[in-house]
């Protein structure tokens, strides 16, 4: 059963439409990451469940129960704030358990729940600290512990790790993701982070301008996007994406991709059916830097479709494990993944190899995936 | 059900505060420009005189008097304020050691009653025993100096007196937004070669425009509501020499029993303060809602 | 060479800097001296003031115009000196602070995390209504407290300083909610406080700087309110700036310009206290008032 399913949900303030019929479910014990740039609508999104704010049309399942027009308490919900909202004014252990008091708990069982969930997030030293005392780290686990002894059907993570350091950040992210094994939980999850998305959602739902983009698996999101805005914002660096021309010769497809005065870039394309369309029209080629290294440290699983061509390399940025390269193909820039010991040279040409298996291409006029 | 409650209550809330003003306010200021248009003398009449009132007001010279005395008293006391007040905040500005002890003092006054200010300054300025006789006493024997009891001067001395209470209060709005400043901005100038004085006359006063508008606003709000300063300082005397329109409303309704031009006055002093605070309020929502 | 240039400019600088010193030095015995003339004068016997001079310390140190001021001095028709004045204005200015604060902080939550249509419009009313001159409002507010049976009370002078009151109250409370984190409601919501609870455990506990300026801004204003005071106040509900007033400006008898000064002092002393116990959050509450309004 569906832990969580939203059915044609629109949000508008105003005349300002912030939510424009989304679709989504979440299975029972399911972690759905809402993902998309700022104003995309992911955090109204994740209010709108939490009944923080009221909705303007569709409607919100919690459990398989209709939540509409029903008080944020009583929708067996929990939430971590991006804030982390803790009450500055009560310490670890009030905030903690502020919600069991006001629902009129027995002292002995609130004192119980506190003392389980802190040893859980190991925060038992800071009970009877103050919030103002706690370091960035600790207001997460504060805010998280608060959230657990509710022990909701779903946790809704409003970018939970947005405030901290890099370093924190990745740490959290870990334990957050263990958490989630262990309890089993439903959790909605929102982030601008595009890696946060890729680690911990088994259901990765991509937004834009109040739309869907894309909903599914993250191997599905990032390997298989529909669209040009999801292959985009998915993924670091971003996709490639260059314009090119196809032709067909003797069931052969192949692409060309020329700008400028630049020598032209050709490479044969196999298994995209639907290119036939295009032959003789202009299609956006996508390749993940990934798919584009240097010709030893190409994929040799797909031998056959690995395609080496020449290219002017403009910038070598090493990174420790990678070394990235900015490379001019047919006169367009685009980004690969070497080996950190690949021998490049800024300015000289050298040989990438090309992973053709791992190209996708897409309409430039509606930007939808060609197949 | 206890939902539906729970939605009423913002509303519930919030709404004797709203029914209280709107009567003792909004209801009060209809009902006054009501009155302004009828010939209300001791009581409230209901003999409707439309702008009769409004009329003989333009007409009456103590009216005159107290427009004019509002003219002098509020440009001097709204430029001399702001002038005492921006100097003052320059010179704290300079890392004064003890600012900690100055700025207090500077900015007591505005805790006093307007009353206690009259006071002091009625028997300070009073040349049979104050500011003259001292000087007389110190030896300075032509020293002369008796504004106050003098028509033609009389209403300078309540700018003084009023200066003396509201200034400090200035200086504390500039010295606010002086600290304000950002500091990479002084920086920059300082790296660019721009000496002190320039800096300040260049860069950092130009933008501390919306501390010049919120302190035109105060003052100029403050000196058309200026009815207490006057009534202890001058009693409005000598003669009607320091008449200001809150004296000449207060005077007409309750001691002239002239209520119907009493509240043709006051209407006219509400649309004076409303066309300086409306479109000041309107513009700084406005900002607060883009924020 | 350089070395000399740069003692030119240290000295140059050490002599704007006694020129800066010197004229703030002037201005703090331009902002005394009122205070002094005042304190000064009422300490000496009456003849020390007319026959000499105002600057001059007492030759005669006396208490007695302050025990004139507080308990004798004529005032009115009786000489009760100021004493039940200054209660009267603590019997009217207590209770009517206490009352704007309180609807004021109500009002600021509203306003801020409860949005509701024409709420803005409620605001907007509230807003203009701290800028009116109140001398619009004298004629029909003495009818009201006519018709209501409180004219000339202490109660009815509290009615009128709680209403006129709310406007700036919500205006500190409004400002200082709205940079008030709306993410704690939201997690006071899903915890289940009501919203009365969200208001007593979570805003009003976090409110206790804006408390203080609200309070002490209220009480300022209507401590040294006169036009409210003369305009409404009874015989025995007549607060401590009007019969100060009268006292000073008393045409009959003996002008005792120490007992003045020493009643002066005394209608100051209250807002005095708070402005030096407290004149942070003093100055802060007249920014607020300020350059938020």
């Amino acid at each position: 059963m569906a832990a969580l399913t939203i059915e044609n949900l629109k949000k508008s303030y105003g005349s300002v439409k912030v939510l424009k019929g989304i679709d989504l479910d979440i299975e029972d014990g399911g972690f759905l990451v809402l993902v998309g740039p700022s104003g995309c609508g992911k955090s109204t999104l994740l209010n709108t469940i939490a009944g923080l704010e009221e909705i303007s049309g569709g409607d919100i399942k919690i459990g398989g129960v209709s939540v509409d027009g029903l008080h944020p308490s009583k929708r067996d919900i929990a939430m971590v704030f991006q804030s982390y909202a803790l009450y500055p004014n009560m310490t670890v252990a009030k905030n903690i358990s502020f919600g069991m008091e006001i629902r009129g708990l027995p002292k002995s069982e609130i004192m119980a729940t506190i003392n389980e969930v802190a040893a859980l997030l190991q925060i038992e030293d800071l009970l009877g600290r103050k919030p103002s005392q706690l370091s960035g780290g600790q207001r997460q686990r504060v805010a998280m512990g608060r959230a657990l002894v509710r022990d909701p059907q779903v946790f809704l993570f409003d970018e939970p790790l947005s405030n901290l350091d890099a370093k924190l950040r990745v740490d959290m992210r870990t334990e957050i993701k263990r958490l989630h094994q262990r309890l089993k939980t439903t959790i909605v999850y929102v982030t601008h982070d595009q890696i946060e998305a890729l680690t911990l959602a088994t259901k990765i739902a991509v937004l834009k301008d109040g739309c869907l983009q894309q909903a599914g698996t993250p191997d599905e999101i990032y390997n298989n996007p529909a669209n040009m805005f999801v292959a985009s914002f998915m993924g670091s660096p971003s996709m490639n994406l260059m314009r090119a021309k196809v032709s067909e010769e003797a069931g052969q497809f192949t692409i060309e991709i020329t700008s400028g005065a630049a020598t032209a870039l050709t490479l044969p394309v196999n298994g995209i059916a639907d290119l036939q369309a295009y032959v003789g029209k202009s299609v956006m080629f996508g390749i993940r830097p990934e798919a584009l290294t240097d010709p030893d440290g190409s994929d040799k699983k797909h031998g056959a479709e690995i395609v080496t061509r020449a290219a002017v390399i403009e910038v070598v940025e090493p990174a420790g494990s990678d070394t990235f390269a900015v490379a001019r193909l047919g006169g367009i820039e685009a980004v690969a993944r070497l080996r950190a010991d690949a021998e490049v040279e800024a300015g000289q040409t050298s040989s990438l190899a090309f992973n053709m298996t791992k190209a996708v291409f897409f309409d430039p006029e509606t930007e939808l995936r060609i197949r | 059900m206890k939902d539906r409650l729970q939605n009423w209550l913002p509303r519930l809330v919030v709404a004797p505060s709203f029914l209280l003003v709107l009567l003792f306010v909004y209801g009060f200021i209809l009902y006054t420009a009501y009155l302004s248009m009828t010939n209300s003398r001791m009581l409230p009449s209901s003999e409707w005189v439309g702008f009769a009132n409004y009329t003989k007001l333009f007409k009456l010279r103590s009216w005159d008097t107290a427009l004019k005395n509002l003219a002098i008293f509020g440009i001097l006391y709204i430029v001399i304020c702001s002038a005492l007040g921006l100097f003052l905040a320059i010179l704290l500005d300079q890392k004064i050691r003890a600012e900690g002890v100055i700025r207090p003092i500077y900015l007591y006054p505005m805790a006093l009653s307007f009353i206690v200010t009259g006071t002091a300054w009625k028997w300070f300025l009073d040349p049979g025993i104050g500011i003259e006789n001292t000087m007389h006493a110190w030896g300075w024997e032509s020293f002369h100096f008796d504004w106050i009891k003098n028509r033609s001067f009389a209403i300078y001395t309540v700018v003084m007196a009023a200066v003396w209470q509201s200034s400090g209060f200035v200086m504390a709005m500039f010295l606010a937004g002086l600290r304000g400043v950002d500091n990479e901005i002084i920086k920059a100038a300082q790296i660019d070669g721009a000496s002190g004085f320039r800096i300040y006359r260049r860069i950092i006063i130009p933008l501390m425009r919306p501390v010049f508008l919120s302190a035109f606003v105060v003052l100029a709000h403050l000196a058309i509501k200026a009815y207490d300063l006057v009534i202890a300082l001058t009693g409005g005397g000598p003669g009607r020499a320091t008449e200001l329109p809150a004296t000449f409303m207060y005077s007409y309704t309750f001691t002239r029993n002239q209520m119907g031009i009493g509240a043709s006055s006051a209407i006219i002093m509400l649309i004076m303060i409303f066309s300086i605070i409306i479109p000041y309020v309107y513009s700084e929502t406005k900002n607060g809602e883009n924020r | 060479m350089s070395g000399v240039s740069q003692d030119n400019a240290v000295t140059g600088n050490r002599l704007t800097r006694a020129l800066i010193y010197t004229v703030l030095i002037f201005f703090v015995i331009y902002y005394l001296l009122p205070l002094y003339v005042m304190v000064v004068n009422s300490l000496k016997p009456l003849d020390e003031i007319r026959g000499g001079n105002l600057m001059a310390l007492p030759q005669n140190w006396s208490l007695q115009p302050w025990r004139d001021a507080w308990s004798a001095a004529q005032i009115g028709v009786e000489p009760t000196g100021l004493k039940p004045y200054f209660a009267n204005s603590f019997k009217i200015v207590v209770p009517a602070v206490i009352l704007s604060t309180i609807v004021g902080a109500l009002n600021g939550y509203v306003l801020t995390k409860c949005r509701f249509r024409g709420a803005n419009v409620v605001f907007a009313l509230l807003l203009l209504s701290c800028f009116i001159p109140f001398q619009i409002v004298l004629i029909p507010a003495a009818r009201i407290l006519g018709l209501l049976g409180i004219a000339g009370t202490i109660k009815g002078l509290i009615l009128i300083h709680f209403v006129y009151g709310i406007g700036f109250s919500t205006l500190f409370f409004r400002n200082y909610y709205a940079a008030f984190p709306t993410e704690l409601i939201g997690a006071a919501q899903i915890d289940g406080a009501t919203f009365f609870q969200i208001f007593t455990r979570i805003l009003l506990p976090n409110s206790g700087p804006i408390i203080v300026v609200t309070v002490i801004w209220q009480f300022t204003n209507q401590w040294n309110d006169f036009l409210f005071g003369a305009s409404f106040s009874g015989f025995d509900s007549t607060p401590m700036t009007v019969a100060l007033n009268n006292l000073v400006n008393s045409s009959t008898g003996v002008k005792e310009y120490n007992v003045h000064f020493a009643g002066a002092i005394l209608a100051a002393l209250p807002t005095l206290f708070v402005y030096v116990v407290s004149g942070r959050y003093f100055v802060r509450g007249l920014m607020a008032g300020a350059v938020k309004g």
